[in-house]
């Protein structure tokens, strides 16, 4: 058995601070939903977990069997068994989701999977999520619908094996029959070596994946623990009665994501000489 | 060069003007300074260029010939090498250009061309040499519904200087010139690539359009990607777009987020960004040899 720890976890992004003492302990085997209005520090905490630049860790820390993983590079973190299936994936022109993943298969291991055994492995897990057969002739992301990104991201999950998979909206942008497969893809994937923890706006997936824990989490901190009747209850109620508890929040509207304009922005140019100005 | 393994049946290596070794299908013929493709089997053919002082070669494409060419070029000295690229009516042409030069040198390299009515020539040049470069390419679309597909994958590192000048011109109507410019600049490298397409009064009905990026690795290097349109008639279609930028960090944490290394990372992006102009030609060997000379990106 793995644990995910978390202890007093303070997060700012650009001096805001956003997460205000998360204290939370994932097991594997365990599937916890993490719940709460948009704009309160759900998505901060996973990416904080995989460790986007972008948040600074200001208090707390974040160890995996004892393993500090503030201290790991993002590829050591994906490396011992952290996955963060994103709410963004990136779409990179160029690199074909096979080259890609035989890329990231392989970083974890000491000696190549043959290619055979990959193409096997690949193919399998193309046809379980029923996604385009060329998938991995394609660029990756690149021209994917929505719903055909989460799917990748459910697909690397699987090829990648994790211990624990931190899962951020995977659900939005999937139809009905999208989401039993990506559903079905999760609930198959559950055993004893693999912990998740499950972001989502829509009490479908959690209907359909049924989390062992769920926790809301409101202003930066988790307000409520407990187990599916949590969900159950926002389900039917919303938000509301958590405020009953004596926990004051306001709702904010989501995240604009910034898209920075990198290659690829037609006519966008920029002299390099003046970036090295800055 | 000395590794170099020839990737074709039929080859030539022309040795500062003399042949040293070559084998010849029978519809291609060498005479001083020209190599002459005639109509016949379709042809698949290695020139290996090796120089030490300047030279001049032509291609002389026949009508109705369908070729595809692999130059590679091993410059051992300072030298200006000028070619002419001439594709008749109805000619079919996919011809892959590397550099292979890894002498430090200050190099020129001047193409000219006309391709004639219903031609088609795809052209690809990599150049991933340890060179300074000045290369000035300018081909005419001289023959209605002449069409030329132009792909550059260029890196510049240390203190190489590389700039290019390329210039579809069209001087017939209906005719398509496409060209994508893709670079990478590192350490102090210095590339630039200025992009024309020229479309002539009465050439209606022609499609001009150019991409030029280049990626910046490095604070100390300098790139430009300047397109220019120069169009004299209403009836075309038109449309050019230029990135100079870094790579983008939010690609790269992705990749890290599945476990790349970000040296992996950034060599794995590298590589997609200037792969594509291998694409011009089918030939293993070639993606071997373009894949070596790629580990030049490092990161």
């Amino acid at each position: 058995m793995s644990v995910l720890e978390i202890k007093d976890l303070h997060v700012s992004v650009e001096d805001k601070e956003i997460l205000k003492g998360i204290n939370l302990t994932i097991k594997t085997g365990e599937t916890h939903a993490l719940m709460g209005p948009n704009g309160n520090g759900k998505s901060t905490l996973l990416s904080t977990i995989m460790g986007h630049p972008k948040y600074k860790v200001t208090q707390g820390s974040i160890t995996l069997d004892g393993e500090d993983v503030l201290s790991m590079s993002v590829d050591e973190r994906s490396r011992k068994g952290i996955f963060l299936g994103m709410q963004y994936p990136e779409a990179i022109p160029g690199v074909t989701n096979s080259d890609f993943l035989r890329a990231a298969v392989n970083a974890r291991r000491d000696e190549p999977m043959k290619l055979f055994t990959f193409i096997r492995k690949l193919d399998s897990a193309i046809d379980e999520l029923k996604m385009d057969e060329n998938l991995a002739h394609r660029y990756l992301n690149e021209g994917f619908s929505g719903g055909e990104k989460k799917r990748n991201e459910i697909l690397q999950m699987k090829l990648l094996d994790p211990k624990f998979a931190l899962l951020d909206e995977i659900d939005s942008g999937l139809d009905v029959d999208a989401l039993k497969i990506v559903s079905d893809a999760i609930n198959n994937m559950k055993s004893d070596h693999l912990g998740y923890v499950i972001v989502s706006h829509y009490d479908r997936l959690y209907e359909l994946v049924k989390p062992t824990h769920v926790h809301v989490l409101v202003d930066g901190k988790i307000v409520v623990d407990g187990g599916y009747e949590i969900a159950e209850r926002i389900n039917k109620e919303g938000f509301e009665w958590v405020k009953e508890l004596g926990v004051e929040f306001k709702e904010e509207n989501e995240e604009v994501r910034a898209n920075p304009t990198m290659l690829g922005a037609c006519a966008a140019k920029v002299v390099a000489d003046e970036s090295s100005k800055n | 060069m000395s590794h170099l393994k020839i990737s074709y049946d039929d080859y030539i290596v022309i040795n500062d003007g003399q042949v040293t070794s070559e084998h010849l299908p029978s519809n291609v013929s060498f005479d001083d300074h020209t190599l002459k493709f005639t109509l016949g089997a379709p042809i698949a053919l290695h020139v290996v260029l090796i120089m030490s002082k300047d030279y001049e070669l032509t291609y002389e494409f026949g009508a109705h010939t369908h070729a595809e060419i692999i130059e590679t070029r091993a410059i051992n000295d300072e030298a200006t090498l000028t070619r002419t690229i001439n594709a008749q009516e109805e000619a079919n042409v996919q011809f892959f250009n590397e550099n292979m030069s890894n002498s430090h040198h200050k190099l020129t390299f001047i193409d000219q061309g006309n391709i004639d009515a219903y031609a088609h020539v795809e052209m690809g040049y990599a150049e991933l040499s340890d060179d300074s470069i000045e290369a000035n390419y300018h081909y005419h679309l001289t023959g209605v519904e002449a069409s030329m597909k132009l792909r550059m994958a260029i890196l510049s590192k240390e203190a190489e200087k590389k700039h290019y000048t390329i210039n579809l011109e069209h001087n017939a109507p209906h005719t398509t010139g496409i060209m994508d410019n893709y670079g990478v600049a590192k350490d102090t490298g210095r590339l630039v690539i200025d992009g024309i397409g020229t479309i002539k009064k009465a050439m209606k009905g022609s499609e001009s359009h150019q991409t030029n990026k280049i990626m910046v690795f490095d604070q100390g290097c300098y790139a430009s990607a300047n397109p220019y349109l120069f169009i004299d008639e209403y009836d075309v279609a038109a449309s050019h777009a230029a990135a100079v930028g870094r790579m983008d960090e939010e690609h790269l944490y992705y990749l890290e987020s599945r476990g790349l290394t970000k040296r992996d990372a950034m060599q794995l992006i590298t590589y997609g960004y200037l792969k594509p102009v291998i694409n011009v030609v089918d030939n293993e060997m070639l993606k071997e040899r373009f894949e070596e000379a790629l580990t030049k990106v490092g990161a």
